[in-house]
């Protein structure tokens, strides 16, 4: 692929490049006066007539590339741009391939994403994780795990005219069906933002197997970047580790900063809880996240949530914390439930 | 790139390994000092890109093969290093690629299929948690045939491959039992002209394979580091 090159009808308008991709290379096209983003696969390969290879190989590769498509093409089906709510995600127009190679098409959108949304007021981070909860929603609903939730695969962006910033949710790609994941040594993933559980399965730990990655996995990448967002920086954790995985492996919590409202620091502890079976649902989240007012970050430090505390955001007759106990050291004991339980889907 | 600070030893760790095939005949001349300044600086700048991400890798090696011509003069087609730890082993990976001097070749194609196949034979590491093997082909010539060009000379690599076909099978594809390298770890960076094998053969045929061409006989005019960094760096 290279610039002025026509694939697929598609015709390449920008210098090709791998900038922000681990296994692909993706232009700028255009095909009927409209613009696109191409993106080139660089596995597998499919072989083509009177290429190398024994016919041994070729029937393998063929069988790896009718599952390479059979996947994509059963997401495209589960995943259309023109679906109810799919308006920020950023989804498959056309899939092919031509020659050996397979390619990839999405609507042209605009890269530009803010990169300090922890500068925007309370409101308007609300609307911007409740966007990106609701993509993440979407997904969930159908069992699939996004699979390399990060900032570089959020835009942050606001349209002409609208007074909030949303979430565009990107690159599916790596995407897999609850409790099936890739095998350990070809799953993707981001060592920042990746969940315990996955790092356990790429580390080859037999007590995680592939039924434990879930779209938990999701939610405790949503946790991170929930305080990233709100605060500009991830929870911290001691730095002898490599990533906040690696810290809640070996049973270390993440520290909430303290500037953030005591049932967002409670939100935050549960979404990046060691177990799976601890974390929120997004639709947990997404009821979290209905008073923008979860989403201030105060100056000055907030109490710690209590222990175990049950959190939920704004019932409806409960003022959302109450005083210390009298004698009593530490923060003010949480009343406010996230309230995990009644519709919570079990998770094997 | 580890500091001073005790890890965690639970902590996920990342091996990278490099290997650079560079061409040192004479028409690489004008773009052979900036190949070796982007390599002697290559290491220093991934680690800043990775420290940016807020990522490390735990073990970083590269290996260096240069190579000429065996049709030409088979003394020094190739000239290589071991796999080389960086930084502690920085001075003698500098050493090497600072006495690289672009000359010879003779015809235009070049031995770089040998160096290629040297690369895909090389000690990649198996340890660690996780891998990324990276071979890097700069050059400015289309290549000789394995197995033909100067393939008697004393000095040829004995057990690399001496077809295409099998070279291809050495690199194998997902589930493939001939495949040398991991296939999850393993990418390959063409800074190549669009001639043959490079175009066709390898950057259409091959997976995981990035082709960035440069012109045939013109040396690479330049090249940027970024596509190797970016390979590395988003895949961690």
């Amino acid at each position: 692929m290279k610039l002025g090159d026509v694939i697929g009808g598609y015709r390449v308008v920008t210098e090709p490049t791998n900038a922000g991709g681990g296994k692909c290379v993706w232009a700028f096209a255009e095909k009927d006066g409209r613009e696109y983003f191409l993106k080139r696969f660089l596995e597998p390969k499919r072989p083509r007539e009177g290429s190398g290879g024994s016919a041994v190989s070729r029937r393998i590769r063929l069988e790896s590339c009718r599952e390479f498509e059979e996947r994509h093409r059963s997401i495209m089906k589960l995943l259309r741009p023109d679906a109810s709510g799919a308006g920020n995600l950023v989804l498959a127009t056309d899939f092919f391939h031509s020659g050996s190679t397979y390619y990839k098409v999405t609507e042209r959108i605009d890269t530009a994403s803010l990169q300090t949304p922890e500068s925007l007021g309370p409101k308007q981070k609300s609307v911007l994780l409740r966007t990106l909860a609701s993509s993440l929603r979407l997904l969930h609903d159908i069992e699939i795990v996004h699979g390399d939730l990060k900032p570089a695969n959020v835009l942050v962006q606001q349209r002409e005219g609208a007074a909030f910033h949303t979430a565009k949710l990107i690159d599916f790609d790596d995407s897999y069906l609850s409790g099936r994941p890739p095998e350990r040594e070809d799953i993707a993933g981001d060592s920042l933002y990746g969940a315990p559980e996955w790092r356990r399965y790429v580390q080859g730990d037999e007590a995680v197997g592939s039924a434990d990655l879930t779209t938990a996995v999701d939610m405790f990448a949503l946790g991170l970047m929930t305080h990233t967002y709100l605060t500009g920086s991830l929870p911290a954790y001691d730095a002898r580790f490599g990533s906040p995985a690696d810290a809640v492996n070996a049973a270390e919590p993440l520290t909430a900063d303290d500037r953030l409202g005591t049932p967002m620091q409670a939100l935050i502890a549960a979404l990046t809880a060691a177990a799976p079976k601890d974390r929120p649902t997004v639709a947990d989240f997404l009821t979290a996240l209905k008073d923008p007012e979860a989403c201030t970050l105060h100056d000055a430090a907030q109490p710690r949530p209590a222990r175990r505390s049950r959190v939920q955001f704004n019932p409806p007759d409960h003022p959302r914390t109450v005083a210390p106990e009298p004698g009593g050291e530490g923060p003010p004991r949480s009343r406010v439930r996230i309230n995990l339980g009644s519709h919570r889907k079990e998770r094997s | 790139m580890t500091t001073e600070l005790e890890k965690y030893h639970g902590n996920l760790q990342y091996a990278v390994d490099i290997v650079m095939c560079i061409d040192a005949t004479g028409s690489m001349n004008p773009v052979l000092d900036i190949v070796k300044n982007s390599s002697l600086q290559f290491h220093q700048r991934l680690g800043e890109v990775m420290a940016r991400k807020s990522k490390e890798i735990s073990q970083l090696r590269l290996k260096v093969i240069a190579f000429r011509d065996f049709g030409d003069d088979p003394s020094d087609a190739i000239e290589q290093t071991d796999f080389l730890r960086l930084p502690q082993q920085v001075g003698e990976f500098e050493k090497f690629v600072r006495g690289l001097r672009a000359t010879g070749g003779g015809d235009i194609p070049e031995s770089g299929l040998e160096a290629l196949a040297l690369a895909i034979n090389a000690p990649w590491e198996t340890g660690l948690d996780r891998r990324r093997h990276v071979i890097v082909m700069f050059t400015d010539a289309p290549a000789h045939p394995l197995g033909t060009v100067g393939a008697s000379a004393q000095t040829y690599p004995r057990d690399i491959p001496r077809s295409m076909d099998d070279l291809f099978e050495q690199w194998g594809y997902a589930r493939s039992q001939t495949a040398v390298m991991e296939q999850s770890a393993k990418r390959l960076v063409l800074f190549a002209p669009e001639e043959e094998p490079w175009k066709e053969a390898i950057g259409e045929e091959w997976d995981l394979t990035l082709h960035f061409p440069s012109r045939a006989g013109e040396g690479l005019e330049e090249f940027e580091m970024d596509e190797i960094i970016e390979t590395i760096a988003n895949s961690l």
